[in-house]
């Protein structure tokens, strides 16, 4: 009998398991993340079957909901759990061989630790949890950025824990309208009694909470934090605040839109902001020459796509957002792991400083330039499948609107394919001025680039493979009478 | 002035949190800026509490059959605070000690003068 407890608890556990692990064997205490990762994996893909029949409903310590604190495994929540775990045990894989300075214990209680937070985030049913839960993937990640310790990192870190901090108070004053209206914390029992009072009364609370999810989920005015944190981060941590923090941000903005408040007319201005965020994001990564810089506004850019294809709120537009994410976990995960040693064969992180890395490299500028490759959305990659199902579900809603915004969006993919070309360029065709000796990524680094490749690869060939499991998730997000029905009994 | 006298908490946590957020936004002092934070993490923990208040009331313990149940306070609130607080203490603690860095790497808390990451 798996239970969602487990994906919380387990790891939770031994996150502060890891330091007293450490004080008998301080080189064994990075294979506990692994672990514990692969572990959430396991039981994520397990309840995967079951949660896409009935969502599994957990009531913590016997209080039935509304009173006390529930867990909802839906198939949304189970699908990111099940993603959060797994892109976490790769990256954690990665980091055995990546990190090898400083407090190495505390760099990995605390990647477990952001982690778990994530899980948490997805799965709960109560949003002061979910706050709580929010906390703790802020906390850890704002410490993680500061992990190098360089003049860079420290100055990003303050830099992210000042808005993030500002965010987070946000969050907890607009929580605290809800309770002070509804007397309730559990999101279903809010979405049940949402149209019982007057929507201006509603509507200060939803601003707070989506301006406060939206600091860390950075959407467009809130996200001059992003591109530094995750450039100065250590790559593994890049690839994870990119592939998962910002992705769990923007899924709670959705569960909250979509379930606590259904605001139909809320919409149009984020799918406006969204498109807003892809367009700033695209041409601030057109003029970087850092390659780190030039992904983290990459990944502002596939923020917005991901927003907007939310925001059309149709069962084709969820699926596509939800699609794109992955697709964006997978590739832009994988292209931040390679850059990691590129970058750190090469000595710098200028785009300039990797000319001819593709011979002195051949694996890991292969798996880059899949990667890269994937993200403008070129066939046969997830890429393309992903940004297909976004342009279909936003000429399907036959709004002008919408049409001249995916036409929009279609310009900062051409923008996208601009510099991503101009990055494999230099890689490959451009000619080698020094000649250091050739050395490819250690082994457990090709592994995890591999298994990123191949899955990139397989679901881009047969998107089928997700396309059942999208379906079902998104429909979990759109019903919201289903949510509260299933929760509430 | 009934106003004041039945919403002076609110009054009293809404102006603590706008003053938070002035400090945040106009001082060049990192620690100014932490104070700041420090400032509106109170207001909220204060806003989250009058939620709940009921003047003179009682705190919600079930010690006998023949208890006034009308002036208990809500005990969700207050739990919610203590959470919020020990976040609050978390976040400074780390605030302060990236503070301390920052020192160590520009020789000044004066965050105009730390222009190393830019757009």
């Amino acid at each position: 009998m798996v239970s969602p407890v487990f994906l919380i608890a387990v790891p939770l556990g031994l996150v502060f398991a890891i330091p007293l692990f450490a004080l008998f064997w301080k080189a064994g205490a990075k294979y506990i993340p692994p672990a514990a990762l692969a572990f959430n994996l396991v039981v994520s893909l397990l309840l995967l079957p079951r949660v896409l029949e009935n969502p599994v409903i957990v009531s913590i310590g016997g209080w039935q909901p509304p009173f006390g604190i529930n867990l909802v495994a839906g198939p949304a929540g189970a699908l990111f759990s099940a993603i959060i775990a797994f892109v976490g045990l790769l990256v954690s894989v990665y980091a055995l061989d990546y990190i090898k300075e400083g407090a190495t214990e505390k760099y990995h209680m605390l990647y477990l630790l952001l982690l778990t937070g994530a899980t948490g985030v997805v799965l709960t049913g109560d949003i002061f949890n979910l706050f709580v839960f929010f906390e703790i993937l802020c906390i850890s990640s704002y410490s993680l950025v500061a992990y190098l310790r360089d003049k860079a990192s420290i100055e990003s870190a303050v830099k992210y824990l000042i808005q993030g901090a500002v965010g987070s108070s946000l969050l907890l004053i607009g929580i605290g309208l809800l309770y002070g209206l509804f007397g309730t914390l559990n999101m279903a029992d809010i979405a049940q009694n949402i149209r019982s009072v007057s929507p201006i009364s509603v509507f200060v609370p939803m601003v707070l909470i989506v301006a406060g999810l939206g600091v860390e989920a950075a959407i467009f005015p809130l996200n001059a934090w992003l591109p530094d944190a995750h450039s100065s981060a250590p790559s593994s941590i890049s690839a994870i605040l990119s592939g998962i923090a910002i992705e769990v941000g923007l899924y709670a903005v959705a569960r909250v839109i979509f379930t606590i408040f259904g605001a139909q007319s809320f919409l149009p201005f984020l799918a406006f902001l969204g498109i807003l965020t892809l367009l700033v994001g695209e041409m601030c990564a057109f003029s970087q020459n850092n390659l780190k810089r030039m992904l983290a506004y990459s990944s502002i850019g596939q923020i917005g796509l991901i927003l907007f294809a939310l925001a059309i709120a149709t069962s084709y537009g969820v699926t596509g957002g939800l699609f794109q994410l992955i697709s964006h976990t997978l590739s832009k995960a994988l292209l931040f792991l390679t850059a990691g040693y590129m970058i750190y064969r090469a000595g710098s992180m200028e785009i300039s400083a990797l000319e001819g890395m593709g011979k002195k490299m051949p694996l890991t500028c292969l798996a880059f330039t899949i990667g890269a490759f994937s993200l403008v959305g070129l066939p046969p990659f997830i890429g393309f499948p992903s940004k297909f199902l976004v342009v279909r579900a936003a000429l399907a809603t036959k709004e002008t609107f919408f049409i001249i915004f995916i036409g929009l969006a279609l310009l900062g993919t051409v923008i996208e394919a601009a510099y991503f070309f101009r990055v494999v360029q230099v890689l490959y065709f451009k000619a080698d001025i020094t000649n250091p000796p050739s050395k490819d990524a250690p082994v457990t680094a090709l592994i995890t680039m591999f298994i990123f490749v191949v899955l990139i690869v397989i679901v881009g060939i047969y998107p089928k493979l997700v396309t059942d499991v999208l379906n079902s998730a998104a429909s979990e997000l759109l019903n919201r009478f289903d949510y509260i029905r299933s929760v509430l009994g | 002035m009934s106003f004041l006298h039945n919403y002076t908490y609110y009054i009293g946590a809404f102006g603590l949190i706008f003053i938070g957020l002035y400090v945040i936004l106009t001082k060049h002092n990192l620690i100014k800026v932490i104070i700041g934070l420090g400032i509106l993490d109170t207001g909220v923990n204060l806003f989250l509490i009058s939620v709940g208040y009921i003047t003179e009331g009682t705190a919600p313990i079930f010690s006998g059959p023949d208890i006034d149940t009308e002036h208990m306070v809500d005990p969700v609130p207050q739990a919610l605070v203590l959470t919020a607080i020990v976040i609050g203490v978390a976040v400074l603690a780390l605030a302060l000690s990236l503070a301390i860095r920052l020192y160590q790497h520009y020789g000044t808390l004066n965050l105009r003068k730390m222009k190393g990451q830019r757009w």
